[in-house]
């Protein structure tokens, strides 16, 4: 027995440093949550600071509950994870399996493809939306003035003008718009993070066994048989972890959100919560909880998916 | 029908000609093991065969069809490899399956067939498992379950023994003689392993640097090796070759004589030597003897055993009749 107490007392700092680093925040935010809390309010000061005398029971969470914008900023948390998790994984898979063949300069076309990976959240949304999405004076501004540029030429041309007179003129899309803003930040996620995901699927490639591809050629497997029966099966797993890393960042995306429209029409969860500790502490607190519950509810589907993949 | 011809074909990797202009042809029904050292080319040969090496010269016929430029799948040809090169996440069913799923054939004719090579190579109650819970020697007949299936012109095995260990080496060389032998199609089999080589061969093509230094049956090559590398590639243990002034008594300027056809005696011989190690394997006894004056080491071969201790002088007579005589330029004299 005492070879098991010493170890044991060895790791206690630590265990209780770890249970200490999480209890606390998340007891405080239990408390919070079951009491009125708000940081100003004339009328009840007694609500200001942080007492068991406030006791309000469920009611901040029935308060949240409902609200149309805790519903909202939930699907908008799923809609930008998914399609985030969706677009990186087939971008990633595609640009891995091109740049594992060799060419000229592949090491420097790697280099590059991670880079954007390295770039802050706050500026990758910065440049996003002012420099490629802004409709006047961003690149997507510029590319449809140039198209509907040509549009008009055209129009007065020989033969072909009629046709092109049908054309209506292009308008570019503000991506700041309470129906577009989602995107612009799907757009700007997904470009920072498929690095990450060719990153992982590239080494995994390299891994790939070379003898397994020669023996399908034999068997008379083309490229897209190749890739369908041996290349994406043997990305599973990576594609796996890919997936469950990047849910757990992206469940939590702030900055973009904040940059690209001031959370107009694109809320998440952490955005809608940020907005209520402005001073209703309660309320953000049962939103946080609900945060939790709705995190732990897609890392026990994650991880049953990841465990599935690595039992195989 | 398997009839495959080498015309002048060559291979050269950068600067390096792995494979010099090289003429072969192999009947069908035949089967033929190519054997060498490692490095000799035998692989790049097999996979040159197989499609998956491009010729940097020359042609390869098939049943007189020039294949030279046909795909690997086109070829009728289907492969063993050393590392078996399963597909992992596919279970044994699909494995064997996958050659037919690319092709096309319907699923009854598929599973007729699966279960008919399941049968015949005993893995009808693993053929739901994934290859990762199968051993080796099963893993092997898996890989060559998909082979048959194909109905191929020709099976090419690439060293599909050297994963194996030594016991389950022997069972699967005599699964693939019999397959042969019940198929009697033709099979080109590559290995490092004189004893396979000449175990299992109709035909033996010996290989050193891309250079085929004989073909024969493996009785010819161990009678009248046409080379010095031969007689010593072929045969184990290894022949023991003589070179000076001894040599130059038979006219030649070196003699060989196998470990088998040596006399031993303890008073009187030719060669007088001091024993070394003795390697006893109950029906035989190899014999190292040192300090001839003739060579490093000579290996001697007796039947049963013999009372000789380390260090004891010995005597060593060779059978006239079996002595093999190369000329300066390592050729068989006749």
């Amino acid at each position: 027995m005492a070879n098991r107490t010493i170890p044991r007392l060895l790791q206690t700092p630590a265990v209780l440093l770890l249970l200490v680093w999480m209890l606390v925040p998340l007891g405080m935010t239990l408390f919070f949550s079951f009491i009125r809390y708000v940081l100003n309010n004339l009328r009840r000061p007694e609500w200001t600071s942080p007492s068991i005398e406030n006791w309000r029971g469920f009611g901040n969470y029935k308060f949240v509950w409902n609200q149309d914008g805790f519903w909202l900023a939930i699907q908008n948390s799923l809609l930008i994870v998914c399609s985030i998790l969706f677009l990186t994984v087939i971008l990633g898979v595609l640009i891995a399996v091109l740049v594992n063949r060799s060419f000229p300069g592949r090491g420097i076309v790697r280099v590059l493809l991670i880079s954007p990976f390295f770039v802050m959240p706050a500026v990758n949304a910065v440049l996003w939306i002012n420099m490629i999405l802004d409709p006047v004076l961003g690149l997507q501004g510029i590319a449809v003035g140039g198209i509907n540029e040509v549009i008009a030429g055209l129009r007065n041309a020989p033969l072909i003008g009629g046709f092109f007179s049908l054309w209506p003129e292009l308008n570019p899309i503000s991506f700041r718009a309470t129906q577009t803003s989602a995107y612009a930040v799907i757009m700007m996620v997904t470009w920072q993070w498929t690095p990450f995901a060719v990153l992982i699927f590239m080494t995994s490639l390299q891994s790939e066994d070379q003898q397994q591809k020669e023996a399908a050629i034999l068997d008379g497997a083309g490229r897209w048989s190749q890739f369908r029966f041996l290349t994406l099966p043997h990305l599973g797993r990576p594609i796996a972890i890919v997936v469950m890393i990047q849910a757990i960042f992206h469940l939590s995306l702030y900055a973009e959100i904040e940059i690209v429209s001031r959370g107009n029409g694109n809320k998440n969860l952490p955005y809608f919560i940020g907005e209520l500790a402005n001073n209703n502490i309660g309320a953000a607190s049962a939103t946080g909880i609900f945060a939790v519950i709705l995190a732990n509810i897609v890392a026990i589907f994650l991880l049953r998916m990841v465990g599935k993949t690595l039992m195989e | 029908m398997g009839r495959i011809a080498l015309n002048k074909v060559k291979k050269v990797f950068g600067d390096v000609e792995v494979i010099p202009p090289l003429d072969l042809t192999i009947d069908d029904g035949e089967f033929v093991v190519f054997v060498g050292p490692s490095g000799c080319g035998k692989s790049t040969l097999l996979r040159m065969i197989a499609g998956l090496e491009d010729l940097t010269a020359g042609a390869i016929e098939i049943d007189d069809e020039d294949v030279t430029e046909v795909p690997p799948s086109k070829r009728g040809l289907a492969m063993v490899f050393q590392s078996y090169a399963l597909y992992p996440h596919m279970t044994v069913r699909k494995n064997i399956a996958f050659p037919m799923r690319m092709a096309g054939i319907d699923e009854a004719t598929q599973n007729a067939k699966i279960d008919a090579a399941a049968k015949s190579l005993n893995l009808t109650d693993y053929l739901d498992r994934k290859p990762g819970q199968l051993s080796g020697g099963q893993r092997q007949r898996v890989a060559i379950g998909r082979a048959i299936v194909r109905e191929p012109a020709a099976f090419l095995f690439d060293e599909p023994l050297s994963n194996l260990d030594a016991a389950l080496r022997v069972g699967m060389r005599l699964e693939i003689m019999e397959l042969h032998k019940k198929l009697e199609t033709t099979m080109i089999y590559v290995t490092h392993d004189q004893v396979e080589a000449m175990t299992m061969a109709d035909k033996i093509v010996v290989l050193q640097a891309g250079v085929i230094e004989q073909v024969g049956s493996p009785l010819e090559l161990y009678h009248t090796p046409r080379n010095k590398f031969v007689a010593g590639f072929i045969g184990s243990p290894k022949m023991n070759l003589i070179e000076g002034a001894e040599a130059e008594k038979h006219g030649a300027a070196s003699i060989g004589i196998r470990p088998e056809h040596l006399t031993v005696s303890k008073s009187e011989g030719t060669w007088k030597g001091r024993v070394g190690v003795a390697e006893h394997l109950g029906s035989d006894t190899f014999i190292h003897v040192h300090d001839t004056g003739l060579m490093d080491m000579m290996t001697v071969r007796i039947n049963g055993d013999i009372d000789a201790r380390h260090g004891d002088t010995i005597y060593l007579s060779p059978q006239v009749d079996q002595i093999h005589r190369f000329d300066a330029q390592d050729l068989r004299i006749a």
